[in-house]
């Protein structure tokens, strides 16, 4: 039977071995890109007390919602989240940084809107802060 | 009044019986179940490439779009998310190969169009996924895994289109 | 819709982890924070049932307890600062200023209700911390030789008064873990088995997450990362206060909304004091107040307050990234990759 296989494979000219090689790699960098979260890396933003969105983290996009005070824009950048534009006076969330890991939190309090990170974290289940 | 005749070729008839043959090929996937949900083999392909091998690429297109065309209005999916995958993917596919088709055939056999196609084609589909169906970046998890079905696909439907072309030279 | 369709999203509906579908999740805005509530091993319907009745009481709380918007402790408050006395027919807030008093007692005076005008002094009661510039010396010097005690607070047959018009109360460091025992109580009315509720950071533990123990994060300080992990058992709370969530930044200065009451100014040495409290009808409670005389006190003092007040469970983060910590919380912890093991103190 693997004979068989092999006696066919003798059509394969060098081009196609190029081409098959070529494919090879892309599986591999597909995997490596879009593979290298935990799994279950989505983003979940609060606004008040409701889920307003869910968002794979696995993306490049900034995204604007509209809250109490003003507008608040968040970041996705590939695996990572940060708020990169908010209403308030000290832009604390701001200064919180990149987030990417499950179950971790920022939140801009003056617009109610919270990002967290939901996955199946092995760590913990919730934060004590 | 004279009666217009349609005047039906050769190269006609050669196209309904292959597009019957993929149409047929198409059905019977579609009632068998694939391990993995969303990946099939695609063996009506088989007869697509058989076709642009044997005969030209021209006859490929029209076979192509038929099967398409013709499964989907068998199977009560025509205008359908599904029917706009398959359109997708063959068209994908189909100018993959166009663009391809020069290349130098003392290099590049029949399986580097097969994959190509096939890369294409599941590009295609996927297309349409992210668009419409499930416009949510989630799906992007799968990629790498219908690569891989693409691959390994591309690569059975190209063996066994040649041996088809061997047992059936051209003429 | 095709079975193709149905069966991607099918696939998509299990990457997006909802592997754990027995633990139900909501989470909502209250007392200025994030309260998030995990209930397990119950029916959709019920968990949602049961955390809503949560919420409402953390509104009604919220209402009754406000610090500076109109509530019974501002009308409280107003009564006070104008050497009045008032009817108070709340059995709720007598108990709860009464637990309040015998707890500022307790801390030696260290856990301080009654400071109200400091804490709005320094910017704190808003939900903005836009406060730019340090408060006059003067002022706190004043505030703080008023000395300004819970126990100043008389309540006599339905009657309230205080001899100092300088009292004011903000409940600020009591209320979320007084919402903590709220919540427990809900939790047993309603026959859950198994929660975990999470309240500003405060948390409480109720059964267990299925097979095992719930677990929680303890905050980096300076990260938005846990510092370490621990096995929190049924009953148990724990609470942490920190300089990293209300602060005001002065010519970049951090001054955090944790003042010592004897000085008049945000405690400046430590960055964060975590305490875990044993099941008991007060835990919560106890969680909240006690991280605060452990937060204010000086390093040197830090060990005999826990002692005074029976924590055996703390941990402590010195602005130097040193860290104090408990014998008994020492053996449990787990401490994530970060950590430098040679600056810790077990005591």
């Amino acid at each position: 039977m693997i004979k068989k296989i092999l006696q066919s494979f003798k059509v394969a000219k060098a081009g196609d071995w190029f081409i098959i090689i070529l494919f090879f790699a892309l599986i591999i960098i597909s995997m490596k890109l879009l593979w290298n979260l935990p799994q279950g890396q989505y983003l979940e933003i609060y606004k008040n007390n409701e889920i307003l969105a869910t968002y794979s983290l696995n993306q490049q996009i900034t995204k604007t919602i509209s809250g109490a005070k003003g507008e608040t824009k968040i970041t996705i950048n590939n695996g990572k989240v940060r708020f990169s534009s908010a209403p308030c006076a000290k832009k604390y969330c701001i200064h919180q940084g990149w987030i990417n890991k499950a179950n971790q939190i920022i939140l801009c309090i003056p617009n109610k809107i919270s990002i967290s990170i939901l996955g199946s974290n092995k760590n913990y289940d919730s934060i004590n802060y | 009044m004279t009666l217009s005749t349609i005047n039906i070729s050769d190269r006609d008839h050669q196209i309904a019986k292959l597009s019957a043959i993929a149409v047929a090929l198409s059905l019977i996937e579609f009632f068998f179940p694939s391990p993995i949900p969303g990946v099939k083999p695609g063996i009506a392909n088989i007869v697509i490439l058989y076709t642009i091998f044997k005969f030209d690429l021209r006859m490929g297109i029209w076979v192509s779009i038929i099967r398409v065309f013709v499964t989907s209005i068998i199977l009560g999916s025509f205008l359908s998310p599904t029917f706009f995958l398959s359109l997708s993917g063959a068209l994908f596919s189909l100018l993959s190969l166009i663009i391809f088709k020069n290349l130098s055939p003392k290099f590049f056999s029949l399986i580097s169009f097969s994959l190509i196609a096939s890369l294409a084609h599941i590009i295609g589909q996927f297309v349409i996924v992210r668009l419409w169906i499930i416009p949510h970046d989630g799906i992007f998890y799968l990629l790498p895994i219908f690569i891989l079905s693409a691959f390994i696909f591309g690569l059975v439907n190209a063996l066994v289109t040649n041996k088809l072309l061997e047992l059936n030279p051209k003429k | 819709m095709r079975l193709n369709s149905l069966i991607v999203y099918f696939l998509i509906g299990l990457l997006m982890g909802c592997g754990d579908n027995k633990t139900h999740q909501s989470k909502d805005f209250i007392f200025g924070t994030l309260i998030d509530i995990k209930i397990y091993g119950e029916s959709k319907i019920d968990a949602e049932k049961v955390s809503n009745e949560i919420f409402f009481e953390f509104h009604r709380l919220h209402k009754l307890l406000h610090p500076w918007e109109k509530s019974l402790i501002t009308d409280i408050n107003t009564a006070i600062s104008q050497n009045k006395s008032i009817p108070i027919n709340n059995d709720e807030v007598i108990t709860i200023i009464s637990n309040a008093q015998r707890l500022e007692t307790q801390t030696q005076n260290l856990f301080n209700p009654s400071i109200g005008r400091l804490i709005k002094l320094w910017g704190f009661h808003s939900n903005d911390y836009n406060q730019e510039t340090i408060p006059n010396k003067e002022t706190i010097q004043k505030l703080v030789s008023s000395n300004p005690l819970m126990q100043s607070i008389k309540i006599k047959d339905g009657i309230l008064k205080s001899n100092n018009q300088n009292v004011q109360i903000d409940l600020g460091g009591y209320a979320k873990g007084y919402a903590l025992d709220q919540a427990k109580k809900i939790l047993k009315q309603n026959n859950v088995k198994n929660a975990l509720i999470n309240i500003g950071g405060n948390i409480l533990a109720f059964g267990r997450h299925g097979e095992r123990d719930w677990v929680v994060g303890i905050q980096n300080p300076r990260k938005p990362n846990a510092l370490a992990s621990i096995v929190l058992k049924s009953g148990w709370t724990i609470g942490t206060s920190g300089d990293y969530q209300r602060y005001i930044m002065v010519n970049n200065q951090r001054y955090s909304h944790l003042i010592n009451p004897k000085t008049g100014y945000p405690e400046s040495k430590t960055q964060s004091a975590t305490v875990l409290i044993p099941p008991s009808k007060n835990s919560g409670i106890l969680s909240d107040v006690f991280s605060k005389p452990l937060f204010i006190t000086s390093k040197e003092d830090k060990a005999n307050m826990a002692k005074l007040l029976d924590i055996k469970y703390f941990l402590i983060i010195m602005d130097d990234d040193s860290i104090l910590i408990s014998k008994s919380l020492s053996e449990e912890i787990n401490w994530e990759d970060d950590i430098d093991k040679k600056n810790i103190t077990i005591f």
